[in-house]
């Protein structure tokens, strides 16, 4: 008896251990996600969730990245940047996250992003948009593929140039992003319509986070001299805003308003028909802004899934996750310093369009759109007709405007 | 009142795990200890105002998160010196806590609690808008971290373990300062206040003397801490200096029991490790986190610790009588 | 002049939708001395239930109506099963206690109407604008104006005229006294929270075609009404009246006039306010 049953444990033992090897190559990719997940922007925290996890699914049904299997992992930054930092680590020390991606809010990346080079893995920055960390905080291992505060201020004042307003105003929210918008705005503007004019700071109305009345901001904006308004909130002050400023005949027709998130589809959803038509709005990805197949697709299989249209956070996420694995499957490799090397000068199509992440600052070249508000029988929400493209190569800044030394 | 034997032996048992913890967790693991040993000194020091002296401050984050940045813009336009960025937070918070205290310590309970808050939210406002200083909302990072020189030995603050040395050191021997405080005549003076305001002026003691000297100390060793939560991060965030995160000392302190020096450090532990069983399950963290704190608060009004060694005491007592 | 006029009524009416908020937090403490730290959660509440009864019914005014009564009745739970047993105790447990309260309902709407956005339109009769002076203004914001001074004398003669409510300023005053007299203290502090939340409530339905509804909403009004609750007299009926008044003025002609200092002029009146009269403007020392 004893005899006989070594055979099969031999037989056993020899499976095991080239299974075991077997599992070692197969051992899956790890993508560490770190967003707002509670609290009142949670609702960013789930977008992104759902657009990336329609791409993680869509590669594992394509047998994975470099044929091995994509896991993910969600961590809750609470926006707030300590938190983030916590969760950043977790991802790389305990996870084993081989990327890390995320980021909503302006402070965590302006946080996140110095830690990468200590940590020495890839961060895919896809929502937080402050010039900054492509910026004066660029390093090695932090990447951006979503739109950042210049891009889009570009586009607001290539329109805004176009406009009969003259003097300018804003409306921001009192923190950096808002106060970043204006500065490049009037940057922007004076370059390509010297004779405009900017209100002096005290004229202004930037409103702190936590305002939920607006009404004297927008009395402060109609009693001044300002014939254009730039609004850069966002986000629920950007509905309160639009709401309370609809019933105080702000939306008159007698001033040119750009609102640089406007299109952001959490908004128009809960906006609806409360939304003005015929207003300038930007976003960071519009779902309507291009019929290329990708497009199509990604548009088409986000509805089937979550019954609604995508939203841009969706789309950062999910454009992350199908950057990673491109730049996977170039350098052949899931190496974090390799990686590094293939998200440089990546090229891409994604469903925003064909994107290039600048070797030099690591922002990606997306292409933007921004359009006027239109009622449509078709959607639910308010969409823009028409719309105004723009590409990556004409609304990013020049390497040398962004303060970067990559080293 | 303190533990005798048994509390010596958990205090011993506690020294040998914190002294060998490097040996034996994980990079992650040492992190999420470093930040504990970190918010046990803020909410120590908070505890110093709450615990004994029956004053409920919501403003500890206000110097807390000032002794940050004043060691981060100590560290972007001074010496890359570790001692002189804790000498500039040191002082900055010791003056700020002074000038605060002085004005806060003439009112008692609710009211305490709400001028404190009010001017921490104004340290809050500046650290939050001054933007060509402390960088506005983004916070003030950017810092190339100080060697750790200790004079026998160099360092490097980026090596987690070394890094956790260095905030087990600073929280042990603010720990230290605090139960030396307490044990003292001054301490016995604080406690009196906390029982009973009237008595204490009524013998000839200056209560308002008293209470501020207690707010310097404790607005100092946050400040402290508010160094070291800083460079952990490698940032100044104005998050530090917002009411809420003085909430957070409140909560670790309740949570371990006030009426223990080492109640806050038990309840930070609790906080942190709560926090991570929670969010691994759900993002809905703060309806567990709620639904806990109200039990605790009703079955454990004295804290984890407070109610341990009260049922210690008990339990050791109930023969005797 | 036109500014001027525009400012004021924006003051006015942000300043007495803050007294209707605040009026349930003063009484509370004024009665029972607990400082709720939920009551924008309450607040909150009412703001979701608003939305919810428009959802099913389409009207605003059953959601007016039908929906503090339901935040009452969780309060009643609240405070016979949690805060009853503090009484007596420390302050801060109370405290903690509303805190812990706060974060449970906060994080709980989100269980129930989930993260995002949403909006509740103000009823037909209200909404639209007047024309005033060469503009126009919201009919709602003039009906907060109207309705705040309206609700603050309604109150204000049901503490002096009427029986409950000289019970309750008795109980106030001296509980033990009340007691002895034969007030059911105990019932008389069930009804008091629950009046309270009613408050926050009516506050929340009130607010909701103002702003938009989200589980931030409370946590943003509260510390504003303590403000106002304090910088008044805690309390103090007049005193939340006079304090919600003068921080909704403060907030609309700080925006105009001290843009950068806005956010801690709120901060700055309050701690002014608390050095020289320690115990606010309509305060009573005890």
């Amino acid at each position: 008896m004893k005899r006989k049953s070594f055979a099969p444990v031999l037989v056993l033992l020899v499976v095991v251990f080239f299974a075991g090897i077997g599992l070692a190559a197969d051992k899956p990719v790890k993508i560490g996600f770190a967003y707002i997940m509670s609290g009142p922007f949670a609702t960013y925290g789930q977008f992104a969730k759902q657009g990336a996890e329609l791409a993680i699914d869509e590669l594992n049904a394509k047998g994975g990245v470099l044929g091995r299997k994509v896991e993910s992992f969600f961590e809750d930054t609470a926006g707030k940047p300590d938190v983030g930092i916590r969760v950043i680590r977790k991802h790389v020390f305990e996870n084993g996250a081989d990327v890390v991606m995320g980021l909503d809010s302006s402070g965590v990346a302006s946080a996140v992003a110095p830690v990468m080079t200590e940590l020495k893995t890839p961060l895919i920055i896809t929502h937080a948009a402050t010039p900054d960390v492509t910026g004066a905080k660029c390093n090695r291992y932090t990447f951006r593929i979503s739109l950042n505060i210049n891009q889009n201020i570009a586009m607001a004042s290539a329109i805004a140039a176009d406009m009969k307003a003259k003097t300018w105003t804003t409306a921001g929210p009192d923190y950096s992003f808002g106060h970043q918008s204006w500065e490049y705005f009037q940057k922007y503007l004076s370059r390509k319509k010297p004779g405009a004019v900017f209100l002096p700071q005290a004229e202004l109305a930037f409103s702190p986070a936590a305002t939920t009345d607006f009404s004297s901001y927008i009395t402060k904006i109609m009693n001044s001299k300002a014939e254009g308004v730039l609004i850069s909130l966002w986000g629920g002050n950007l509905i309160d805003f639009v709401r309370q400023a609809s019933d105080m005949g702000f939306f008159d027709g007698k001033r040119d308003i750009l609102m640089t998130l406007g299109a952001a589809t959490e908004v128009l959803y809960a906006l609806k028909d409360k939304m003005p038509t015929g207003i300038w709005v930007g976003t960071r990805y519009w779902f309507l802004a291009n019929d290329t197949p990708v497009n199509k697709a990604f548009v088409e299989a986000f509805h089937k899934r979550y019954n609604a249209y995508p939203s841009y956070n969706a789309h950062g996420a999910y454009a992350a996750v199908k950057a990673y694995a491109a730049a996977a499957e170039k350098v052949k490799s899931t190496d974090k310093e390799k990686i590094v090397e293939g998200l440089r000068g990546l090229t891409l199509e994604l469903p925003v369009g064909k994107i290039t992440i600048r070797p030099e600052d690591h922002q990606a070249l997306t292409d933007g759109a921004w359009g006027l508000t239109a009622a449509d029988p078709n959607y639910p929400i308010r969409i823009l007709k028409p719309i105004r493209r723009f590409t990556g190569d004409e609304i990013t800044p020049p390497v040398a405007e962004t303060g970067c030394k990559m080293n | 009142m303190r533990g005798g034997r048994a509390g010596a032996l958990a205090a011993a048992a506690s020294a040998a795990f914190l002294m060998a913890a490097p040996v034996f967790l994980s990079t992650y693991g040492i992190l999420i200890l470093t930040e504990i040993l970190t918010m046990s000194l803020f909410a120590m020091s908070f505890n110093l105002l709450f615990g004994y002296t029956g004053l409920l401050s919501f403003g500890q984050a206000g110097i807390f998160g000032a002794g940050g940045y004043l060691a981060v813009l100590s560290l972007l336009h001074g010496p890359s010196s570790l001692w002189s960025a804790f000498a500039a937070a040191f002082a900055g918070s010791a003056v700020l806590s002074f000038v605060i205290g002085w004005f806060c310590v003439r009112r008692d309970e609710i009211y305490f609690a709400i001028l404190t808050l009010g001017f921490g939210m104004m340290l809050f406002t500046v650290a939050h808008n001054w933007r060509s200083v402390t960088g506005g909302s983004d916070g003030l990072g950017g810092f190339t971290l100080p060697p750790l020189d200790l004079f026998f030995w160099q360092g490097s603050l980026a090596d987690p373990r070394h890094f956790y040395f260095l905030v087990l050191s600073v929280t042990v021997l603010g720990a230290l300062l605090l139960q030396r405080m307490v044990d003292s005549p001054f301490g016995l003076m604080l406690r009196s206040i906390r029982e009973n305001t009237q008595r204490l002026s009524f013998v000839g003691a200056d209560v308002r003397a008293v209470r501020l000297c207690a707010f310097v100390v404790a607005g100092t060793l946050a400040g402290v801490a508010g160094v070291l939560f800083a460079l952990f991060n490698r940032i100044a965030s104005p998050e530090m200096l917002h009411w809420s995160f003085s909430g957070k000392a409140v909560l670790m302190t309740i949570l371990g029991g006030s009426g223990v020096l080492f109640g806050p450090a038990v309840g930070a532990a609790i906080f942190y490790v709560l926090e991570h069983l929670i969010t691994a399950y759900t993002t809905n963290w703060m309806i567990f986190l709620g639904a806990i704190l109200i039990v605790l608060v009703l079955a454990f009004p004295r804290g984890v610790l407070g109610s341990l060694l009260f049922l210690a005491a008990r339990s050791r007592g109930r023969p005797r009588s | 002049m036109e500014a001027f006029f525009a400012n004021l009524l924006n003051g006015l009416s942000w300043g007495m939708l803050l007294f209707l908020i605040s009026m349930g937090l003063t009484t509370v403490f004024g009665v029972m001395g607990v400082l709720n730290f939920a009551h924008g959660s309450l607040f909150m509440l009412g703001a979701y239930l608003c939305l919810q009864f428009v959802r099913w019914t389409g009207s605003f005014w059953t959601g007016l109506i039908l929906g503090p009564p339901l935040v009452a009745l969780l309060s009643v739970l609240v405070e016979r099963f949690l805060l009853r047993p503090l009484y007596g105790k420390d302050v801060s447990l109370q405290l903690l206690l509303t805190f812990g309260l706060m974060l449970f309902l906060d994080d709980g709407v989100r269980l129930i109407w989930g993260a995002a956005y949403h909006v509740v339109h103000p009823p037909d009769a209200l909404a639209g604008s007047v024309p005033l002076l060469s503009r126009s203004y919201p009919l709602y914001r003039l009906f907060l104006v109207i309705l705040g001074p309206l609700v603050g004398i309604g109150l204000w003669a049901f503490f002096n005229f009427t029986l409950w409510g000289k019970l309750l300023r008795a109980a106030a005053m001296d509980r033990q006294m009340a007691e002895i007299a034969g007030v059911r203290v105990p019932l008389l502090f069930t009804a008091v929270f629950a009046f309270g939340a009613w408050l926050a409530a009516v506050g929340g339905a009130l607010a909701a075609p103002h702003q938009s509804v989200g589980p931030a909403m409370g946590e943003r009004i509260i510390i504003e009404s303590f403000i106002v609750v304090v910088i008044g007299g805690m309390g103090s009926f007049p005193g939340a009246f006079v304090g919600a008044l003068v921080l909704g003025l403060l907030h609309s002609f700080g925006t105009t006039f001290f843009p950068q200092l806005q956010m801690a002029l709120p901060y700055m009146l309050l701690a002014a306010i608390l050095l020289l009269r320690p115990r606010g403007l309509f305060g009573t020392e005890s």
